[in-house]
């Protein structure tokens, strides 16, 4: 498993897509540390880090399904499948080498922006606990979210279906707990607050905020464990389908 | 070492393997031959145990990989239709990965990987990228993977198209060389080939097992027969009734209408000699002989003996009747 998950990380750095990706998140991240920044004498804020994942989420979620697009989708277009099934490789080791190799890279990624508070420190003063509290909950936030596009990636072979149906995926999500408001939703309390308690936005907020919840932590992880084993079903079902 | 009982794929409606069953000895050579579309890739893509057959078994080394996938797809060493290449990773690279998902122990990696390189007479293009390799090379990349592991059991799906001649014939000798300790089944359309290298042939149509046996018996029926094609100046009708007047002639397999003066015919003689008479009947019939030549036996004509049987029908006199109604 870990020639698999050293292959794929490897694989991200063969082509320019990792380059691509982290640059554009460095730069969302920036743009919203240098908007906080300027604003912050005018409004006599405090500044949080945890603040601009809240903020900035939105656009960073869209980066994933860029990760997680070729996934499954290249190996079966490139007929690699069979190498991987052919070999003392499980669906299980597939899975979840592929999924820690997205997930070194997607921290590689976010550790590029650690930058930030340890300039700050030198200038100022950090908070750590909510600082580490606020990456923790981005990065389980983060990995539900590539789970969740590794899924629409094994239901294709064309990564760009993958892509397109991963951001679609992903505004679901982002745009979950919004929906529970509706006020056609207000009329049905009990979908209203089981959509809102499945919904990883609100879960965010806490983490986001500086406050650390076990139940919160619980729930990414029940997220991203249902969202493989669904992968891992699909990876398998479509080898009875096919040919 | 590998036994296939009753073996059925159905894709939707299309069966495209028929309850087949046949058997691989331990160190032999087996050859599986078909047209386009017979299901061999879908038989070896079952073997190797990346499709779930609709039915039937599959022992490898009277282990069955339901039971023990793990142990089961160690012993095989596969490489498919299309060779499965990360074409961003050097030729090393992507060898050294593969020794590493098929577990082979890491003191044991360079070693392999050194020795499937220079068996597939790659090991200069180690450090290429495979997407800047030509077909052929990456073919023989697809090759040196199945190698890695040490499998005992290799299957190889038309291992050598794409090759050029000189390629084709070092990987028919690898084959040979891979043959003492090593059980294979390779599929190929190519008869010639499958006989230059297989102990037995089994032979497959439209997913169904047409026949299997070994290459002398196999290849003896068809290339025991003396088969001739025999261009002719005169009409098909006349040199045909010519033709079937020499007792010599077997049967006569095909007529084929060239121009108004000139007609061919394949031909199978009982005995080499009867060409010369052939000869002389030709020339006191006044029928000038264009060309003679020895056929060698082409996959169509071992299915036309195994599906088709052998019997001449007279096809000349009719379509010629035909022509002028
Ligand atoms: N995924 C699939 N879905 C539906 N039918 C399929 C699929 N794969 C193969 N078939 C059908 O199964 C039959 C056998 O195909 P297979 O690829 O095994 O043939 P083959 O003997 O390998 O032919 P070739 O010499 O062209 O490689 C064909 O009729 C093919 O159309
Ligand atoms: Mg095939």
């Amino acid at each position: 498993m870990f020639a698999l998950f050293k292959k794929e990380v490897q694989s991200y750095f063969y082509s320019p897509l990792a380059y691509v990706i982290s640059a554009l998140f460095v730069l969302i991240y920036s743009l919203s540390f240098i908007t906080w920044i300027t604003s912050l004498e005018k409004l006599n804020l405090q500044f949080s880090f945890a603040a601009i994942f809240y903020d900035q989420f939105f656009y960073f979620i869209f980066l994933i399904p860029m990760l997680t697009m070729k996934t499954f989708a290249e190996e079966r277009r490139a007929n690699t499948e069979v190498l991987l099934m052919s070999t003392p490789l499980n669906v299980f080791k597939i899975v979840m080498g592929k999924f820690l190799a997205i997930g070194l890279v997607f921290f590689m990624i976010m550790a590029l922006t650690f930058l930030y508070p340890l300039i700050t420190t030198m200038y100022g003063e950090v908070r750590w606990g909510s600082l580490i509290c606020g990456y923790l909950g981005f990065f389980l936030w983060g990995m539900g979210c590539v789970a969740v596009g590794m899924l629409v990636s094994s239901f294709t072979e064309n990564q760009i279906i993958a892509a397109i149906f991963g951001e679609a995926a992903m505004l679901l999500l982002f745009f979950m707990d919004g929906f529970s408001q509706i006020q056609w939703m207000q009329n049905k309390p009990v979908l209203s607050s089981l959509l809102s308690a499945v919904s990883p936005k609100v879960r965010f907020e806490g983490f986001a905020t500086g406050v650390f919840r076990l139940s919160d932590m619980v729930f990414y992880i029940l997220f991203i464990t249902v969202f493989l084993a669904w992968t891992m079903i699909s990876v398998e079902k479509r080898r009875w389908n096919r040919g | 070492m590998v036994e296939i009982k009753n073996l059925t794929k159905q894709y939707g409606q299309i069966t495209a393997v028929n309850n087949i069953s046949f058997t691989a000895n331990k160190n032999e050579i087996l050859g599986f031959l078909g047209p386009n579309g017979a299901g061999k890739s879908t038989t070896m893509n079952m073997i190797v145990g990346y499709l779930p057959p609709t039915s039937g078994q599959i022992l490898i080394d009277g282990m069955s990989m339901n039971e023990n996938p793990k142990e089961v797809k160690k012993k095989i060493g596969y490489l498919p239709e299309l060779p499965p290449l990360y074409l961003d990773m050097k030729v090393i690279e992507y060898l050294k990965f593969v020794a590493g998902i098929k577990e082979v122990p890491k003191s044991e990696r360079e070693h392999q990987v050194a020795r499937a390189l220079s068996r597939l007479k790659i090991t200069d293009m180690r450090k290429r990228v495979i997407k800047n390799l030509s077909k052929g090379y990456r073919q023989r990349v697809g090759f040196a993977q199945a190698l890695i592991g040490d499998p005992q059991v290799l299957i190889l799906d038309e291992p050598t198209v794409g090759l050029d001649p000189n390629q084709t014939m070092e990987v028919r000798n690898l084959i040979n060389m891979l043959r003492k300790d090593h059980t294979i089944i390779f599929s190929s359309h190519i008869l010639q080939e499958v006989s230059a290298v297989c102990d037995r042939i089994v032979i497959i149509d439209k997913g169904q097992i047409k026949a299997v046996d070994t290459k002398e018996n196999l290849t003896g029926a068809a290339e025991g027969d003396i088969v001739y094609i025999l261009k002719v100046e005169g009409e098909c009708k006349s040199v045909e009734a010519v033709l079937k007047k020499i007792s010599g002639i077997k049967n006569i397999m095909e007529v084929n209408y060239v121009d108004e003066k000139t007609s061919e015919f394949k031909i199978e003689l009982e005995a080499e000699d009867v060409r010369k008479e052939i000869i002389s009947e030709m020339l006191e019939n006044d029928m000038s002989i264009i060309e003679i030549k020895k056929m060698t036996m082409s996959l169509e004509d071992v299915f036309a003996s195994y599906t088709r049987g052998r019997s001449y029908s007279g096809l000349a006199t009719e379509e010629i009747d035909d022509d002028k109604k």
